[in-house]
């Protein structure tokens, strides 16, 4: 009881006493603030795109066999599954139909994607959230499309598409198979790509080979390389960008270091004048402890706030052009919070622990000396 | 009581510079007294009061405080010792500037951990003896001199001291408020204080409250007695 009184005292001391010394401590946090918000930006950033990527990729067969003409995207005749089901290791073989629709009228774009097993009938479609939140759609609500030919061609929507991520299905629009082909002009015995089931993942590059050989003009394409390439550009451009950010950190502890370390004549004698008067050193260290604690946590949780709604609401606007690559792979989206607590945690050890000792260090030197020097004004 | 009793204190001992800044001094101060260290600059009174006081410790000798050895303790009973047992008042008064009255008068209790709203009450109360309570919430470095004086001398009294130290306490008054000075003193004596000062001031050790005279030249004691 008495601790929490003791305590509570020392730090309406320190908040008065920081309020004293605006100038200094106000371009300190502003600093320190800038510091924190540009170095947890590209952590939240990193971590929620290699979430996205990585729940992409989860639901992503382990073997997409696509056919290639003149070097192109094009269908695939179902006749191949048949051929590549042969080839020793693959346990299934299936054709997928999707493709993309641009909607003219609200300038939007489409996934249009048949699933495997379907839940709703012909004319029926699901959605996800974001064709939901444009309103365009709505359980029950139809949605005008033109086919190949021109036609007006309708769906219902049956149902919205829950979101686990944003870029999964925000754009989302699930239909049967036959009205995809009567809306594309697919022919029944046609297919958007194949995917394989393998047996034995490390068989992989076996497979692939032994799929290249038996149809010349398909390009197969395995998971783990998609995986790869993701992981590689993004951890490298991160890289990148926290090595210059850390040099923005040094330069910021050389500033701090300098502010705190430096104990201005006037700190120095309020220090003696509060040993004189019956503060023990403890009671002295604790007031600064309060201080830069006080200084440094306020710095963090703004500066992690800052990020947080830089990165979640505001697109990461400002670090979205150094981190340029994905927004090739990508259409722009809203990322989906997904924050690494680790990083967070090694960040705090980063910058508050080290502020915090920074300041304490030269207090103690002062504490520790005879007061009577007071004495002597 | 303190008893002081073959107390000598040397600075930068064994150095070029060695300086000794009292010799052997041994007096008794009585308890509910005031006695003043009279002696000119340079003689050694700050060094002994801060040695009394338990802010520095003699390089030789020893104090006893009420019949305890406090010349050995540790430095976090000194400091408890400041804290409760002596109320200083500085020569240079050494309040903190940016904090208000209230606070500055406040901060030698802190430590103690007493309930805020009680502390807070006392202080207010202290003020208010000194007629300053209208001005608790000032800053210290808007106040007139008397009223630092004033200030310094409640912060001196939050906790309650059994024994006040002044050092030079009128060096930076006129004379009308050294004499109201010496008039607190006299309160603070009928209050059961006992009260060290060191002037050279004739305004203090000629004034009839003072009941013990100490003379120091050189570091060492030249006279002591009690006046008239
Ligand atoms: N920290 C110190 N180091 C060296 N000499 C000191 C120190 N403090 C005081 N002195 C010397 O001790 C002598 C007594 O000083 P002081 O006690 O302040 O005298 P007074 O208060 O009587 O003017 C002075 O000559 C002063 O220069
Ligand atoms: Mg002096």
């Amino acid at each position: 009881m008495a601790n929490i009184e003791k305590q509570r005292a020392i730090i309406d001391f320190t908040l008065s006493s920081l309020m004293r010394r605006k100038g200094k401590n106000a371009a300190l946090l502003v600093v320190y603030t800038l510091v924190v918000t540009a170095l947890a930006s590209v952590m939240f950033f990193t971590k929620s795109i290699k979430t996205e990527a990585a729940a992409v990729l989860a639901d992503a067969p382990e073997l997409v066999v696509q056919r290639l003409v003149a070097g192109r995207h094009e269908m695939i005749p179902l006749s191949y599954v048949e051929k590549i089901s042969s080839i020793r290791g693959i346990r299934a073989v299936r054709g997928r139909l999707w493709g993309y629709y641009y909607d003219p009228v609200f300038g939007s774009n489409y996934t249009l994607l048949v699933p495997r097993e379907l839940t709703f009938g012909d004319g029926e479609a699901a959605v996800g959230s974001g064709v939901a939140r444009s309103g365009l759609a709505e359980v029950g609500n139809i949605m005008p499309f033109r086919t190949y030919q021109g036609e007006l061609f309708t769906l219902t929507v049956a149902q919205v598409l829950p979101s686990s991520t944003e870029l999964v299905s925000a754009d989302l629009v699930l239909l049967s198979s036959g009205d995809f082909r009567a809306l594309f002009g697919v022919p029944e015995n046609m297919a958007t790509d194949l995917v394989a089931e393998v047996a034995n993942p490390s068989e992989i590059p076996t497979i692939t080979a032994k799929i290249v050989k038996l149809l010349p003009d398909t390009r197969p394409i395995a998971r783990d390389e998609i995986l790869r390439t993701y992981e590689a550009i993004f951890s490298w451009r991160s890289g990148i960008l926290l090595a210059i950010l850390s040099g923005a950190l040094l330069a910021f502890f050389i500033f701090a270091w300098d502010k705190a370390t430096g104990l201005s004549a006037e700190e120095r004698r309020e220090i003696g004048i509060l040993k004189a008067i019956g503060w023990d050193v403890a009671d002295v260290l604790m007031m600064k402890l309060w201080e830069g604690a006080a200084l440094s946590l306020t710095a963090f949780v703004t500066g992690v706030l800052l990020a947080y709604l830089h990165v979640f609401a505001g697109g990461a606007s400002l670090i979205v052009p150094v981190l340029k690559g994905w927004s090739v792979l990508y259409p722009s989206f809203r990322l989906t919070p997904s924050i690494d607590f680790m990083q967070l945690g090694i960040l705090f050890f980063l910058t508050v622990i080290p502020y915090t000792v920074a300041t304490i260090v030269p207090s103690w030197r002062a504490a520790i000396a005879a007061p009577d020097s007071v004495m002597r004004g | 009581m303190i008893i002081l009793n073959g107390v000598s204190k040397i600075f930068n001992q064994g150095q070029q510079n060695q300086f000794v800044s009292l010799q052997d001094i041994s007096i008794t101060i009585p308890p509910r007294q005031v006695t003043v260290l009279k002696g000119p600059s340079g003689s050694g009174k700050t060094t002994l009061l801060s040695i009394i006081g338990g802010m520095s410790r003699p390089t030789s000798g020893r104090v006893t405080m009420n019949g305890r050895e406090v010349t050995s303790l540790p430095e976090r009973f000194l400091s408890a010792l400041r804290r409760e047992t002596f109320g200083f008042i500085f020569q240079q008064f050494n309040l903190i500037n940016g904090i208000s009255i209230l606070e500055n008068i406040m901060l030698p209790a802190y430590p103690n951990g007493e309930r805020h709203t009680l502390l807070k009450a006392r202080a207010l109360e202290l003020l208010a003896m000194f007629g300053l309570e209208a001005r608790a919430a000032t800053r210290v470095e808007l106040l007139s001199g008397g009223e630092v004086q004033r200030v310094a001398i409640a912060r001196a009294l939050i906790n309650n001291p059994e024994v006040i130290i002044a050092d030079e306490p009128t060096a930076h008054l006129d004379s009308k408020l050294s004499v109201e000075l010496m008039a607190i003193m006299e309160r603070l004596k009928a209050d059961g204080k006992t009260i060290i000062m060191a002037s050279h001031d004739p305004l203090v050790y000629d004034a009839g409250v003072v009941d013990n005279i100490v003379e120091i030249r050189d570091g060492r004691i030249s006279c002591s007695n009690r006046p008239q």
